[in-house]
């Protein structure tokens, strides 16, 4: 029975770290940026939905639309208006500015909401069902419903329509794609914008969960990292894959080697770097 | 150099002086955004420039005291709890005519410098305020860690350091003579709580620890196993966490599948929280919970509000305690007061153990009639005296062994001083009842 729980808590948080590893996923492989201000989008989610609960009492899960889109909008415009500016540049560039931003944002988060903790907290919050002896948290229920629905909807969305083909397009070939007449700034920006959403839905479910200020999100940078190098890159199955493994070696390296937690789950993912580098869904990803 | 500050994340200074320019700047630039961790709860408002030339009319110069504290990263809060202390000794201090040498009035002025949590640049920092910033006194910054590093700084420099915010005795086995702290060391944190334990009815027997893998809170650790073996428990089950870990639902499963009736959790704030709400998620409900550090910080309650009751902390000292203080704060009631009236919430020990080091300082100054170093060192050393925090007073090692620890408990939304038996304003709530009845 334990073990079925330690199995579920592992499981339950893998599907939040999937959600955070494909809005990563997305725009490292199309864009070709890994973007440290990922984990910002995630904290300036978090307190939106803190502030839409605790000022309007509206549920983080009523919310959770408007945050996306809202995180939408802050992403189209962020890629358009700034990294759009070094989209050529070399990594080191693109790696620094957005390395920057994370430091700017978290910084003007602590000068706005101060270091103190907050928690999104309706009355279902750290609330299980109980089924026997095992746990289940609510709201780590509706995050995995909420991102299943996104994983579909992205998947539909990148497989059906036209400009999520002109978008995995541009992630195989940027220059082939030009020549078919593909707006190339635009489909940047959108996906940009597209990752910043699902950070959004991201940071809405974990102000749920736990209790957060500024700082606490940084981590989320190299777990995304994680989660894409164990699921492989540029691929929506490769980051849910990624982040359910990741949660399992998390919860199991935490049950059985908890000192050494951090030694375990990083030499695993070293480990499939090293023997699969294109990750556990082994494919070439989109270049 | 301030260019820098955005994309390194370089220490930025906010000496009060600066803060308000730092204000007007923050919307309109980047770079005055970068490092500067204040805010409406916890930052002093804006002092004019002109409100700071008027208020050292009448001194005979400036005390300037420089501190690198975590204002930003994993002990965030606790930083800003410890540069509120600082600041409300300065205020009050200046409010009532500065620090006294031999005659001569002295302003007290403060520097400080953000180290983001990270005791090496702590270290850095503290070097960068001795031989650029030329301060006369330095203050420690947050937490062991930290503490042990710019101790240090301190002893190879010759620059006197009270600290209130770094407990591990491994900070005053080093054999420093610059070194004071004036909080009760590591091994003090759990003793009440374990004792209290011990004591009730039903009794505990049973004891699991969960500890941080840092330092200070081993070093607590480890003494609760000891104490919780010599008050009759049984130690059911011991893990260490990464330091800073708070995804934390493995190891409090595994504590479950033990039942211990005493759950003991050596950390920080951010895992008090976090081990709370896992554990009302996982349904652990142990007879108690006790936390080293968490339950003292406002945060505790406003985050987890009705799941904070019940729950035991260790603390340095609370507003319940009766000590007669021979300083400007004279009781810890006096001292709630003032600070709830200054910051508009109520102080945590660690506010009161770093308003305590300005204290412990401005008293060991005015007793050495200089400000020599080494006059100053050798006058803390020899302090004894009684404060609104409690007695002040340093073993050979530099550590005030001195001064009582207490044990809260959060009761109906309010914290209540439980032990020991003799200063308690009420009685335990024990058993805790399971999470679906509190």
């Amino acid at each position: 029975m334990d073990l079925l729980q330690h199995v579920l808590n592992g499981l339950l948080q893998g599907f939040i770290f999937a959600l955070i590893g494909l809005g990563f996923s997305m725009v490292w492989g199309i864009l070709n940026i890994i973007n440290l201000a990922h984990a910002a989008f995630i904290m300036l989610a978090a307190y939106l939905a803190y502030f839409l609960w605790a000022g309007q009492g509206i549920d983080p899960f009523v919310a959770l639309p408007l945050i996306m889109a809202i995180l939408f909008v802050v992403g189209y415009v962020i890629q358009s208006r700034v990294i759009n500016l070094v989209m050529r540049a070399s990594v080191l560039t693109t790696f620094l500015l957005t390395f920057g931003m994370e430091a700017l944002l978290v910084n003007i988060a602590l000068r706005l909401w101060t270091a103190d903790n907050r928690q999104t907290k309706p009355f279902y919050a750290n609330v299980s069902a109980s089924v026997g002896d095992l746990r289940l948290p609510y709201t780590q229920l509706g995050a995995v419903v909420v991102v299943i629905t996104l994983t579909v909807l992205l998947y539909l969305f990148l497989d059906r329509t036209r400009t999520g083909s002109s978008i995995r397009a541009v992630g195989q070939n940027r220059v082939a794609a030009t020549l078919m007449g593909i707006d190339i700034a635009r489909t940047y920006a959108l996906t940009f914008a597209i990752s910043a959403a699902l950070a959004g839905a991201a940071g809405t479910l974990l102000s749920t969960t736990s209790a957060f200020s500024p700082g606490s999100f940084g981590v989320f940078n190299i777990l995304a990292f994680s989660v894409v190098v164990l699921g492989g890159l540029g691929s929506i199955p490769g980051a849910l894959v990624g982040g359910l493994v990741f949660g399992l070696v998390n919860e199991f390296a935490g049950t059985y080697a908890l000192e050494e937690r951090e030694v375990v789950v990083f030499a695993i993912v070293v480990f499939v770097l090293i023997v699969r580098p294109t990750g556990l869904l082994g494919r070439e990803g989109y270049r | 150099m301030r260019g820098e500050a955005v994309m390194l994340g370089s220490p930025f200074l906010i000496s009060s002086q600066r803060r308000s320019m730092a204000a007007v700047l923050v919307s309109a630039t980047l770079v005055s955004a970068c490092g500067a961790a204040t805010g409406p709860a916890s930052s002093a408002p804006p002092a004019s420039a002109t409100q700071s030339a008027a208020a050292s009319i009448g001194f005979d110069g400036t005390l300037l005291f420089g501190a690198a504290i975590s204002l930003t990263g994993s002990t965030a809060k606790e930083g800003g709890l410890t540069r509120d202390g600082y600041e409300l000794w300065k205020e009050t201090t200046n409010a009532n005519g500065g620090i006294n040498v031999g005659g001569k009035h002295y302003l007290v002025a403060t520097k400080f410098y953000d180290d983001e949590s990270n005791a090496q640049k702590s270290a850095t920092l503290a070097d960068k305020l001795i031989n650029e910033d030329k301060i006369n006194f330095l203050l420690g910054p947050y937490g062991t860690a930290p503490t042990l590093q710019v101790s240090s700084v301190a002893e190879k420099n010759k620059m006197p350091m009270i600290e209130g915010n770094g407990a591990a005795e491994s900070i005053f086995s080093q054999g420093y003579q610059y070194t004071f702290g004036v909080l009760s060391p590591a091994k003090n944190y759990m003793k009440g709580l374990i004792e209290m334990a011990a004591a009730q009815s039903p009794r505990a027997t049973t004891v699991a620890i969960l500890t941080a893998d840092d330092p200070f809170s081993v070093e607590v650790a480890d003494s609760a196993r000891a104490l919780s073996v010599a008050n009759g428990l049984q130690v059911v089950y011991y893990a260490k966490y990464p330091n800073n870990a708070t995804e934390l639902r493995a190891p409090i499963t595994e504590a479950k599948r033990k039942a211990p009736e005493l759950f003991l959790n050596s950390g920080h704030l951010a895992e008090s929280l976090a081990i709370v709400q896992q554990a009302k998620e996982l349904g652990f409900s142990p007879t108690a919970f006790g936390f080293s550090v968490g339950p003292s910080i406002p945060d505790f309650q406003t985050t987890l509000k009705g799941d904070a009751n019940y729950i035991f902390g260790g603390s340095q000292w609370t507003a319940d305690l009766k000590f007669a203080g021979d300083d400007l704060f004279k009781t810890p009631a006096n001292y709630n007061a003032v600070y709830l009236k200054r910051y508009a919430y109520e102080p945590a020990y660690q506010s009161a153990q770093s308003t305590a080091v300005g204290v412990a300082f401005q008293k060991a100054i005015e007793k050495a009639g200089s400000l020599d170093a080494k006059a100053v060192r050798d006058a803390i050393a020899k302090l004894d005296f009684i404060s609104f925090y409690g007695q002040i007073k340093f073993d050979e090692r530099g550590i005030n062994i001195y001064k009582p620890m207490v044990v809260e408990q959060w009761q109906n939304g309010k914290k209540a001083t439980v032990w020991p038996p003799d200063v308690a304003t009420a009685k335990p709530l024990w058993p805790t009842p399971p999470w679906s009845s509190r």
